[in-house]
């Protein structure tokens, strides 16, 4: 057989190893190849390939470091930055918790949804830092460093393609192989600089009437950093050819901006050409979720699921928003289509057996909650045990509860939320200074809860210790300024502190 | 009264002293009149009290910072001496709720003139605040001591302290003594608050009819009162106080919240469902409310709408047994046993003394068929429940269906000694349904149950739960029973009496619609600290992990070419 056409077909099968393998004996006959070189190219490209254009994670250094967001001070509903509106329609945080970016807890776990943006430097070296991971340290998104490495590990003689002895002008002019050359620089080797000059030249070269470049150069700006940059590159694009990934990138970039207005039109500009696009109502959902207007985020993955029923982001979204306002039994379904699915994890039995619990379905609830216990990993078991101790209260086990808690602070003892209920609970049994160290602690680890400080400044104020009351409870106004009780509270000790 | 500090314990001698000494420094030697004239004019010994007017202006518009930066210039010039100034600063960072900060300076106030009896005062008050109540009690004696003339304010506040203290004696005494001198609201409100921690309900209502003679327009003594009245079960009075309140102060939610729950009492329920409208644009996340409007639904008979109440407002504050009884309540009504006894075994594990929760989990029992369990649970509810007719006839009705009619015969007699007591004691008569059915089952065993109907003529009065009586004709048909639509929905109303927590002890209530608004209050005030916690738990919803994946799964590949 000829082996060429062998590491073609390899290639379309994706079994890239094999097809290199070919390619580099092809090429040490013939290095002059360029049919084979291409192909390697494209094979080695294609091992370590990933889709950018969704769910990008900022490191420490671009969150804190930023000068890419327009208004420093954004109104209200026009960032997602800012605290939530007051008037946001949906559960209030009181029947919804949030995550430490201060958004409301999602459905899925994306990058980002769960770290947040920490306000100062104190605050991103600490929150998100627990025992399990530094990651937030690091300042390039770990998917790049991956991408970087893959030109490491070598195999026999040196690098495959030399990119400093590359004669660009040369490639650039020869569209049959440049493209594949760049996605090679791009994502084999991750050297964004050299893949700029590459497209450069080459949509000169094609006098920048080809699309593809243009949305090249856009990705290598973003990746640069240069923001306005990268957004001409990719309007640019969008007038030659309507393209779903451009209008994705393009709003990428205007979400870096911190304009998510800007992003939401772009979108719906995407969406007026390619009407029912998944991807498109997908990032919209995003965004309203971002900017706390759940009720239109589930409208948004409502239509996702109106076009392809098996979206996991959108069924697990949508289960979420229905348990947190009040319907286990709707949310019970949605986490069965997705346990159909085959989605078999941790995660998945939780929720089910939340959500059989509130739906009064006892008989099935233990038995989620011993599965998702058997599939729980380091990282996700503390929260198992920390349902499972609602799950408690609720049968009025206040032992087994506490029990619970103690458990979940044995798998994760930065778990915050358990320390908050051991706090009540301790409470309840009239410990008081036990108590008010475990809400110090929860306070301490969960920054963005404003269950431990307002529980801390009433039992302060039960005490008697008005001042520390009325500093506690102006942090629990500040998390969460609709929260009557607090609100209360922060009033009788005005009045106190008013009265000479 | 603060603001005449007197200037002659300042020691004037030392300031003005190194300002004079600079300017006859640069003054031209030789100007002999000039030297003459200038220690005549000595604008600086004044200094002190200078612009202690000014300080006083800014300080009562709340111009805080202009305030603040006047009182530094003054401190610095008089280095630290003007004792107005240290006051003002004292009140200030009091209204920032740097308590510790404000009664150091109010200490040095006391240095700077220890014959202030004003001083002392501002520094017990900071002690009251820091909740060193013990040594504030002390600071105030040492007022007091320095006083000619009795100061409402001084005793209030020893009153006040005396109460944390726990030493009721001793604040009623001193509350009373205040109320002599001078009538203030807070005196009247906390005199009350003894009394109702001493369970002297009615001297707690005459007080505050005493305090509303003062201060008619006060909405906060009408509710308190009105939340009172409610308690010893005098309706009629209870609602024209309510009344007043909401005319002073529609947006008052603890008097919309009782009212509400007295229109239900009524089976008014469109009504108190407007007023819950109106408290709900408040009080979203309150747990009371969303377990009166279950209530509210429960009565027009739309039980899942109840359901759903119920669940949040079970959600919001879990430790309420009350709320964790109604679900029970209703899902007995809706025949769903399983669930029922698993609400009404959360309720019992919650608060392990109430008949009544156990009278409900018998009932539960019966319909999943285990004889036994629901026998001891009926045990344990009579003996329990020691007022309440109703839990004596669901346990004959039950034991005469499991043909123990020994035992059938027991129970209606201990009923009928129950219902005789019940009238004398309240003078109103119980519900007709539980009348009839009591005499049903009394012909039933052949017992003369005429006496039952002595005074049928229904006050309505409720029974609570008959949820089984039916069952009387030997066929046990679950349909046929459909529960009191209303008994507990009251149970909120009163969440609000102040401090209620200690208020009552259950038992002592007579109805027992009563004692639930009560304790329930009681709950409320830990719950409100629980009830967030409850929230977070289901956070861990959260599918983690492979979904990102599936986010990122490489889709798009145009890309390539």
């Amino acid at each position: 057989m000829d082996p060429l056409f062998l590491a073609l077909s390899c290639f379309r099968r994706r079994k890239f190893d094999r097809c290199i393998k070919i390619c580099t004996e092809l090429l040490s006959k013939n290095p002059y190849d360029q049919a084979v070189w291409s192909l390697k190219t494209r094979a080695l490209t294609e091992q370590v390939w990933v889709d950018e254009c969704d769910g990008e994670e900022e490191g420490l250094a671009d969150v804190l470091m930023d000068d890419n967001t327009i208004a420093s001070v954004a109104r209200p509903g026009t960032s997602l930055r800012t605290a939530p509106p007051s008037s946001a329609g949906g559960p209030s945080q009181t029947f919804r918790p949030s995550t430490q970016s201060g958004r409301p807890l999602s459905g899925v776990v994306r990058p980002g949804s769960q770290g947040g943006r920490p306000g100062t430097m104190d605050q991103a070296l600490r929150t998100p830092r627990t025992a399990q991971t530094a990651r937030p340290v690091s300042a390039t998104s770990g998917r790049h460093v991956r991408l970087g490495t893959a030109s490491m590990i070598q195999v026999g003689e040196g690098p495959f393609i030399n990119l400093a002895r590359l004669n660009v002008a040369k490639y650039a002019a020869q569209q049959n192989i440049a493209k594949a050359l760049f996605e090679y620089i791009y994502f084999h080797e991750n050297d964004v600089r050299h893949a700029l000059d590459l497209a450069a030249q080459a949509t000169q070269v094609l006098e920048f009437k080809d699309w593809w470049w243009k949305v090249q150069l856009g990705r290598c700006y973003y990746r640069l950093g240069l923001f306005r940059d990268a957004e001409k590159q990719f309007k640019s694009a969008l007038k030659l050819q309507d393209n779903i990934n451009t209008y994705l990138l393009l709003g990428r970039v205007y979400i870096r901006l911190d304009q998510p207005m800007a992003a939401l039109e772009v979108y719906r500009e995407g969406l007026d050409k390619f009407p029912g696009e998944v991807t498109l109502l997908t990032a919209m959902a995003r965004i309203y979720e971002g900017l706390h207007d759940l009720p239109k985020a589930v409208k948004y993955y409502r239509d996702v699921l109106h076009y392809d029923a098996t979206h996991v982001e959108a069924i697990a979204c949508t289960a979420t928003t229905h348990f947190y306002s009040d319907q286990p039994e709707v949310a019970l379904r949605f986490y069965r289509r997705l346990l159909q699915m085959g989605i078999y994890n941790c995660e998945i039995f939780n929720n089910l057996g939340l959500c059989c619990f509130y739906a009064q379905q006892y008989d099935m609830t233990l038995t989620c909650f011993e599965r998702a216990l058997s599939l729980a990993t380091d990282r996700s078991i503390a929260d198992v045990w920390y349902n499972l101790g609602h799950v408690a209260l609720g049968i009025g086990d206040i032992n087994l509860a506490y029990q619970c808690f103690r458990l979940a602070l044995v798998s994760d003892n930065d778990h915050g939320e358990s320390y908050n209920n051991l706090g009540v609970l301790e409470y309840r049994r009239g410990n008081l200074e036990t108590a008010r160290a475990f809400f110090m602690t929860a306070a301490n680890l969960s920054p963005h809860m404003f269950q431990p400080h307002y529980n801390h400044a009433k039992l302060a104020h039960k005490v008697g210790d008005l001042q520390t009351s009325f500093i506690i409870v102006q942090k629990a106004l500040a998390l969460f300024p609709e929260h009557v009780d607090s609100k209360e509270l922060l009033k009788t000790l005005e009045t106190h502190f008013h009265t000479l | 009264m603060a603001e005449a500090p007197s200037s002659p314990m300042n020691p004037v001698a030392e300031t003005p002293e190194s300002h004079v000494n600079g300017m006859t420094t640069t003054l031209p030697p030789g100007s002999a009149i000039k030297t003459k004239t200038r220690p005549r004019k000595a604008p600086e010994l004044q200094t002190v009290e200078r612009r202690n007017w000014l300080i006083h202006l800014h300080y009562v518009r709340k111009e805080f910072d202009v305030c603040k930066q006047l009182i530094r210039e003054q401190l610095e010039e008089t280095r630290g001496m003007c004792e107005y100034a240290n006051y003002v600063q004292g009140l200030i960072l009091r209204q920032e709720g740097k308590i510790q900060e404000s009664f150091e300076l109010f200490q040095l106030c006391n240095i700077l003139n220890p014959s202030s009896v004003e001083n002392i005062k501002q520094m017990a008050r900071a002690l009251f605040l820091l909740g060193k109540h013990r040594l504030a009690v002390e600071a105030y004696l040492q007022a007091e001591m320095k006083l000619d003339k009795p100061d409402w304010e001084l005793h209030h506040n020893l009153g006040v302290c005396y109460m944390h203290l726990k030493d009721h004696e001793g604040a009623r005494e001193q509350l009373l003594y205040a109320l002599e001198q001078n009538k203030h609201h807070q005196t009247f409100a906390s005199l009350a608050k003894i009394y109702l921690l001493e369970n002297d309900i009615p001297s707690a209502i005459n007080t505050y009819r005493a305090a509303i003679e003062y201060f008619p327009e006060n909405a906060e003594l009408h509710t308190t009162l009105g939340l009172l009245f409610m308690q010893i079960g005098k309706y009629q009075q209870a609602f024209e106080h309510l009344g007043t309140t909401l005319t002073f102060d529609p947006t008052n939610t603890r008097a919309i919240l009782a009212a509400g729950s007295m229109m239900q009492s009524h089976q008014d329920f469109d009504v108190a469902l407007t007023k819950y409208r109106v408290a709900a644009q408040s009080i979203p996340e309150s747990p009371p409310l969303w377990n009166n409007i279950a209530m509210c639904f429960f009565g027009k008979k739309k039980y899942v709408a109840a359901i759903s109440c119920l669940k949040r407002a079970n959600y919001l504050a879990p430790f309420d047994w009350k709320i964790l009884y109604n679900l029970g309540l209703v899902h007995l009504t809706m025949q769903q046993y399983t669930s029922a006894f698993h609400f009404l075994s959360a309720a019992v594990n919650l608060r392990p003394t109430k008949g009544h929760i156990f009278m409900l989990l018998a009932i539960a029992l019966t319909y999943l068929d285990d004889e036994e369990n629901a026998r001891q649970a009926y045990e344990q509810a009579v003996s329990l429940e020691a007022r309440d007719p109703s839990v004596c006839l669901n346990y004959a009705i039950f034991l005469k269906n499991h043909d123990d009619k020994e035992g059938a015969l027991r129970m209606i007699n201990e009923f009928e000694v129950r219902m005789v007591k019940f009238r004398q004691s309240t003078g109103a008569d119980l519900d007709a349904e539980v009348i009839e059915n009591g005499a049903k089952l009394a012909m039933l065993l052949g017992v003369d149950g005429s006496a039952f109907h002595k005074k049928s003529s229904h006050t309505r009065l409720r029974a609570d739960d008959e949820a089984n009586q039916e069952p009387v004709q030997p066929a046990n048909e679950p349909p046929c029973n459909s529960p009191p639509p209303n008994e507990d929905e009251e149970i909120t109303a009163n969440d609000n009496l102040p401090e209620a927590s200690t208020i009552l002890p259950l038992e002592h209530s007579i109805d027992p619609a009563e004692t639930e608004n009560l304790d329930n209050k009681m709950k409320e005030s830990e719950l409100l600290a629980t009830s967030h916690m409850h929230l977070m738990d289901e956070e861990p919803v959260m599918p983690s992990g492979e979904f990102l994946e599936e986010g990122n799964k490489n889709k798009l590949e145009e890309d390539l070419f």
